[in-house]
């Protein structure tokens, strides 16, 4: 099978190591939220202050901003364009991107400062380009993870919920 | 690339639609939001011109609920159809696991549609994706506009009745736009007729790649 139309399966160990390094960032740099996402927008884990109602659309957007960026920096020739920076009146964003595959994203205010960002995300990027490769290198079978007769009970709901 | 959270035990699926221009995706979404029950789907998000032209994406999450104990979350996307817009719609697609192709089927539109389509195989090549195994299926979209019709008379002196616009028949678009066989949907604004069968499609054909 094509390798890229497999799906990226997340073991549970790997989560929690997700959160673990997510917690520490927000906690080292003194940040309001962090978030990984995987370059299609999805939120894997979120780490920070309060429950945010609208994160689903915030991944989304974050990731439309990135790949945007992105291309921008293919039509300037630029090669490394692996991290950006977002400045607000009251809140920053800094978005660094793991192995084309994921994006971590920092929400931090004024009392924190973008140099202690940028090192320590760089830090966590490392950790968690190790992760993604330990994802990446698991081979486990989806009949395993989810099942056999999921893809039928998948088809029912389908039927059920998308009905005219 | 789906993604599956075994310890949240959560699956989410990325879907976009695809198209030329005014083809009718953002409404698709729209008429998918009006339908589907409250407890099942987030806000629309649209970021659009002043125009009500799609600028960047739409944005509709859909909750399936609990599958086999897995929460299951199909995000859907559309992609600002206009020309000017090339590397937005490659920003959009970027990480997607199946593809709504949207047609204009109006006569006039046969040009873009064949354009926006060899785009779409272009930027899925880019992502090495293969577009003959990668799930897509197509929408005539507009059925509900009537074909116009004019009578010419050709050099041998004989009439013949040529279509000037409106709706082209569904195997001439067969014929220029599915040459891969994919699976076909006709749509049309007035009973948003396709839309859900469209839906159902792509969802099947993602969720058996997973
Ligand atoms: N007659 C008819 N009109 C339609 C149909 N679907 C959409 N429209 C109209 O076509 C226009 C464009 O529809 P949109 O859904 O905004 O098109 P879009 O593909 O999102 O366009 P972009 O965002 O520019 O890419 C609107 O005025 C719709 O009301 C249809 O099936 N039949
Ligand atoms: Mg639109």
């Amino acid at each position: 099978m094509d390798p890229q139309l497999t799906s990226i399966i997340v073991p549970t160990e790997e989560i929690t190591q997700i959160e673990e390094c997510l917690s520490r960032l927000v906690e080292d740099t003194g940040s309001d939220y962090a978030l990984l996402l995987d370059k299609s927008g999805q939120v894997i884990s979120a780490k920070g202050d309060g429950d945010r109602q609208d994160i689903t659309a915030l991944g989304a957007l974050i990731a439309g901003v990135f790949a945007s960026s992105r291309e921008v920096a293919k039509l300037l020739r630029e090669r490394d364009f692996r991290a950006s920076f977002q400045q607000g009146v009251r809140e920053n964003i800094f978005i660094a991107l793991i192995e084309e595959q994921w994006i971590l994203c920092i929400i931090f205010n004024k009392g924190t400062h973008i140099g202690l960002v940028k090192v320590l995300t760089k830090k966590a990027t490392d950790e968690l380009a190790s992760v993604l490769e330990r994802v990446r290198q698991q081979h486990k079978a989806r009949d395993e993870v989810l099942g056999s007769s999921f893809r039928t009970s998948m088809e029912d709901t389908i039927d059920l919920l998308f009905r005219d | 690339m789906a993604l599956i959270n075994v310890a949240r035990r959560e699956i989410h699926c990325k879907i976009v639609y695809y198209g030329p221009g005014m083809c009718g995706k953002t409404s698709n979404l729209q008429w998918i939001h009006g339908q589907v029950p409250a407890q099942a789907k987030g806000d629309l998000l649209s970021i659009a011109t002043e125009t009500e032209r799609t600028l960047f994406f739409d944005f509709l999450p859909i909750d399936l609920g609990k599958v086999r104990g897995f929460q299951t979350r199909f995000h859907l996307y559309t992609v600002p159809g206009q020309v000017l817009y090339e590397r937005t719609r490659v920003a959009v697609l970027n990480g997607a696991d199946g593809v709504v192709f949207v047609a204009d089927s109006q006569l006039e539109k046969l040009q873009e549609n064949l354009n926006s389509l060899k785009e779409l195989a272009q930027n899925l090549k880019n992502q090495n994706k293969k577009i003959t195994s990668f799930p897509i299926v197509l929408q005539y979209n507009k059925r509900d506009i009537p074909p116009q019709y004019e009578e010419v008379t050709l050099t041998d002196g004989t009439r013949k009745r040529r279509q000037t616009s409106g709706a082209l028949a569904v195997d001439v678009l067969d014929k220029y736009l599915n040459g891969a066989n994919w699976s076909a949907f006709r749509g049309g604004c007035a009973a948003r007729q396709g839309v859900f069968e469209t839906l159902r499609a792509i969802s099947k054909a993602v969720i058996s790649q997973l």
